[in-house]
């Protein structure tokens, strides 16, 4: 049994303001009498510290939706709506609910746990139009989420034989290929805006704590970030192979950005690379339509691991800039690749690292279902310490102001404690599933239930 | 309104809600024409608007006694009475902060219409049956006979048998198709539980301790009481056992499928402690899955074993809804199992991770249909009650679940929301329940009194006890029972022509 593998949170506040969800305002007919005080038990009424025989301004941060001082303040006083910031900051595919929960979960590193049913619509376009199965009764794992049995998170990066050679003797011919192994299916991406040189620094150090790695382009990596190197996936363009040696030779990983012509020159490309790194290397390419050609003419072309990277909604790119282009999501993606290489008997000598759009814990063991190996995440290590992400009426990434002074260790803890809820997220739903390896979840469609095919087998039968 | 045979203890009262203010669909605004004539206090019979004795000025209108659009039809409407046209009329922005997409504020507002009255809601702008989900329950819709035979309200029976399996044991018949889920003592303040129990006696129904244990509270309503028996075993004892009709064991809950239970140590008080034969403070785990069931053999023996020790209990076994539900039914069937409660995706819960109760096992919709028909080819389904939950939350719901094929269904929300809860989803958090529904805090679990709690329940029950009797007599059927698996009666949305 490997070492069990843990991620060390501690609550770690960012003292900055972020999203509320509620705004409550206090009418002129207040009559000062503090019935709102008294059963408030979030503390969000108060009197004026300079005036106590006035009521202070509520203070919403803290309210909970109860509605009791709404519904016993005597005149009716008391006024509570959406608050503007949240309902704005909504968009198609990110949600005001998914900042709140992952700015929460950067502070304490803590499953979201609530009391109450599930809120939300039956089913979604995506991720969201599939559950995941569970074992009843009859289940191969006992008990992983307290710690009894172990479930194993460890993904490996690489390429794998299809079979073992034997020579007539009977002796094994196959040399094994060179493997990554990362205890976690999560890469950090590429950082989608430009980051000051602290949250650079907390970025590699927070990978690096989790014994994961963060994809970084070679021309970012600063001479005094060389020490983190086995945590870093410097990403170049095969011209630039022999201008970074220096940074490639003691890498674990290396991306290259795709192009039409790699695939022919790949065999190559690996050659010139092997000359000065044991770096198993990753291909880095667009979502776009044909995707799946793509991606099997790599594996025969001898790929080690192929990154196939989706915008940031989780949508197909529309690389021609088509009129009407109607992008497919990543989860049907996902599965048109991976079913492509299944009928081709070659999926299991590639890696798949799938990323776009990946937003909360569940897209991870989602997108591993629909036959991914990893995933790679890059907007919510940022929505952890406070970006604002609006999709109307184009992307617009903020980081907070002043991020630039927070202490690198504030900054690391809070992207640690987001991997530490999401890994404990992830454990939730694979002990569930009575799966003890994330290996085990690629292409697990078994242990998948997709809206689609639930709703045509049964409402779709029934009536017809 | 015609009687049906509800039973005799069935008292409908009055019961208003314990706040001053509801929450308001509406806003009456008030412009600076207003001249203070109090022409509006004159004419509005609701009582939106007040000018009290020797004021001259009018109070701010009360916006939750307003009926809205509708008023405007009526001559008494202060939009038009009022001389000056000071007054306008708008969606409230506090309503979109009430409810969700599964319980929208009108279906809460419904709901606490009938828990106040003991009726549906008479009010035409609230949509109370259905809910903003978009999938389905909230897209399938009944599909009524232009004319069906005439059957007097006074002859249709609402009650089911809970023992089809003719073994002997308790002859089981609850008066209404519904009876309420199990809540643990600590989960919920002692005057929820209790009422809970006491409503379930006078509706001839069934309550369940959840997993905490028994307490002596709830003897006076024994033969109404479902003991569970869940994988932490706590409070389980003989005893225990041999004072009900009928033991559940909880194999998982629907809302945290695949998980286990996890009682914080602050939450453990002495009571609890003692309730559950614990070391007061401790964490509390309960495990997943029972370490003594690994098989349909071994979950055989579980049953065997209370069998033995109560003789003419009945067994329920409660399940999730995994993509094999319909098999590890059929297993409990063989198993010796008198019920069958499958419990949903999206059901309710004190506390449950977010990523569990949106993504694991599936909504009840699917399972009721898997496990139905699965029973069915299997030649058992007349011989096992099939009880779905999670997601059961109006007299509308439960019609169509049983028309895709269950006998009747288990609540939770329903009846919280019966006694105000608003859903804010704060039940573990801190000191618990603002609202003293789901919190053992000595200040909050003595907001309302066991009176007043029991007497919202019965009218909820019978508001859903009524519409299913208008929805049967529409049906021309005389008995619940006749609507069992008829999915022909249904339509959906999507796909029915």
């Amino acid at each position: 049994m490997p070492k069990k593998y843990h991620i060390y949170p501690k609550v770690t506040p960012l003292e900055m303001e972020y999203l509320y969800k509620f705004k409550i305002t206090r009418g002129e007919n207040c009559i000062n009498c503090g019935k709102c005080t008294k059963v408030c038990i979030y503390e969000a009424h108060k009197r004026r510290k300079d005036d106590p025989r006035k009521m202070a301004d509520p203070n919403t941060v803290v309210c909970r939706n109860c509605f009791r001082c709404i519904q016993e303040c005597p005149r009716g006083a008391l006024e509570k709506s959406l608050h503007q910031d949240y309902v704005n900051i909504s968009g198609f595919y990110w949600k005001a609910d998914m900042f709140l929960t992952l700015w929460k979960q950067a502070e304490d590193g803590k499953v979201p746990v609530t009391g109450a049913g599930y809120r939300g619509p039956f089913t979604g376009a995506g991720f969201d139009s599939m559950w995941t199965d569970m074992s009843e009764i009859v289940r191969p794992t006992r008990d992983g989420i307290h710690g009894r049995e172990y479930i194993s998170t460890g993904v490996e990066l690489g390429r794998k034989h299809n079979h073992l050679a034997f020579d007539t003797e009977g002796r094994l011919l196959t040399q094994p290929h060179p493997t990554v192994d990362i205890p976690i299916p999560i890469l950090f991406d590429i950082p989608p805006v430009e980051l000051s040189p602290n949250v650079m620094l907390a970025l590699i150090k927070a990978a690096s704590e989790i014994s994961t790695c963060v994809i970084l382009p070679a021309a970012d990596i600063k001479p005094e970030l060389k020490t983190y190197i086995a945590n870093i996936i410097p990403f170049i363009t095969e011209s630039e192979i022999d201008k970074y040696a220096d940074i490639l030779k003691n890498a674990r990983l290396v991306a290259i950005d795709y192009t039409d012509a790699l695939p022919d020159k790949l065999a190559a490309i690996k050659e010139r690379i092997k000359n000065i790194s044991n770096a198993v290397t990753i291909i880095r390419v667009p979502a776009i339509s044909g995707i799946e050609g793509i991606v099997s003419k790599l594996v025969n072309s001898g790929a080690e691991a192929i990154h196939i990277v989706a915008d940031y909604r989780g949508q197909e790119i529309n690389k021609d800039k088509e009129a009407n282009f109607k992008p497919r999501l990543l989860k049907d993606i996902i599965r048109s690749i991976h079913l492509k290489l299944v009928e081709e008997r070659i999926r299991d000598e590639i890696t798949l690292i799938f990323s776009g759009g990946m937003a909360m814990a569940e897209h991870v063991p989602k997108s591993m279902l629909c036959g991914g190996d990893l995933t790679a995440i890059d907007i919510p290590l940022l929505i952890a310490l406070g970006a604002r992400l609006y999709e109307e009426p184009e992307k617009l990434l903020l980081l907070p102001d002043g991020l630039e002074k927070i202490p690198v260790d504030i900054i690391t803890q809070r992207m640690v404690n987001l991997m530490c809820a999401w890994h404990s997220q992830i454990l939730e739903m694979m002990g569930a599933m009575g799966i003890r390896e994330a290996r085990r979840l690629r292409g697990e469609t078994g242990r998948a239930i997709f809206f689609e095919e639930i709703d045509q087998e049964t409402f779709g039968k029934l009536f017809k | 309104m015609g009687e049906n045979m509800k039973p005799s203890t069935v008292k409908i009262k009055k019961m208003p809600s314990r706040f001053k203010h509801q929450v308001p669909k509406y806003k009456i605004t008030r412009s600076d024409d207003c001249i203070n004539c109090g022409t509006c206090a004159k004419t509005c019979p609701y009582g939106v608007h007040e000018r009290p004795e020797g004021h001259n000025r009018v109070n701010p209108p009360i916006n939750y006694k307003c009926i809205g659009f509708e008023c405007q039809s009526k001559e008494f409407c202060c939009l038009t009475q009022c001389p000056r046209q000071a007054l306008s009329l708008s969606l409230n922005p506090m309503y979109e902060t009430l409810g969700d997409y599964r319980w929208t504020a009108d279906m809460i507002t419904g709901t606490w219409i009938m828990a106040e009255t003991g009726y549906p809601p008479e009010r035409t702008d609230l949509e109370y049956n259905v809910g903003n989900s978009g999938g389905g329950f909230d897209k399938l819709r009944f599909k009524f006979p232009a004319n069906p035979p005439k059957v007097d309200k006074a002859e249709i029976s609402t009650a089911i048998e809970l023992n089809r399996r003719n073994d002997g044991r308790a002859p089981v018949v609850i008066s209404t198709p519904v009876y309420g889920g199990g809540m643990s003592f600590g989960s919920v303040s002692l005057p929820t539980m209790v009422s809970k129990a006491h409503n379930a006696a006078i509706w001839n129904t069934f309550t369940c301790t959840g997993e905490g244990g028994y307490p002596e509270i709830l003897m006076p309503y024994d033969d109404h009481v479902i003991t569970q028996v869940a994988t932490g075993l706590f409070g389980v004892r003989e005893e225990t056992i041999q004072r009900v009709k009928i033991i559940e064991f909880k194999y998982a809950q629907g809302a945290k499928p695949g998980l286990g239970g996890h009682l914080l140590g602050e939450k453990n008080t002495e009571s609890v402690a003692k309730m559950r034969e614990a070391v007061k403070g401790a964490s509390l785990f309960s495990p997943f899955p029972f370490h003594s069931v690994y098989s349909i053999e071994d979950h055989k023996k579980h049953i065997d074993w209370i069998k033995e020790m109560n003789p003419i209990a009945l067994v329920s076994v409660k399940v999730s809804t995994p993509n094999d539900v319909d098999m590890v039914a059929v297993g409990s069937y063989y198993a010796g199992a008198h019920i069958i409660h499958i419990d949903g995706g999206y059901g309710g819960t004190g506390a449950a991770p977010d990523i569990a109760k949106k993504n694991i096992a599936m909504p009840i919709e699917y399972a009721i249909t898997k496990v139905h028909n699965f029973l069915k080819a299997e030649g058992a389904r007349d011989a096992v009650t099939l009880i779905a939950s999670g997601g059961i939350r109006t007299a509308h719901d439960l019609v169509k679940a049983i028309c895709l094929g269950a006998d009747g269904a288990v609540i939770g929300t329903a009846e919280l929301v019966s006694l105000e809860c608003v859903r804010c989803g704060n039940c573990e958090s801190g000191r618990g329940c603002s609202r003293g529904i789901a919190s053992t805090d000595s200040e909050l679990a003595d907001l309302f009194t066991e009176e007043w709690a029991t007497q919202r329940l019965t009218n909820m029950y019978h508001a859903w006890n009524y519409q299913l009797v208008e929805i049967l007599q529409k049906f021309g059927m005389k008995s619940v029972k006749e609507l069992v698996g008829r999915t022909d009666l249904l339509e959906h949305i999507d796909y029915s022509k």
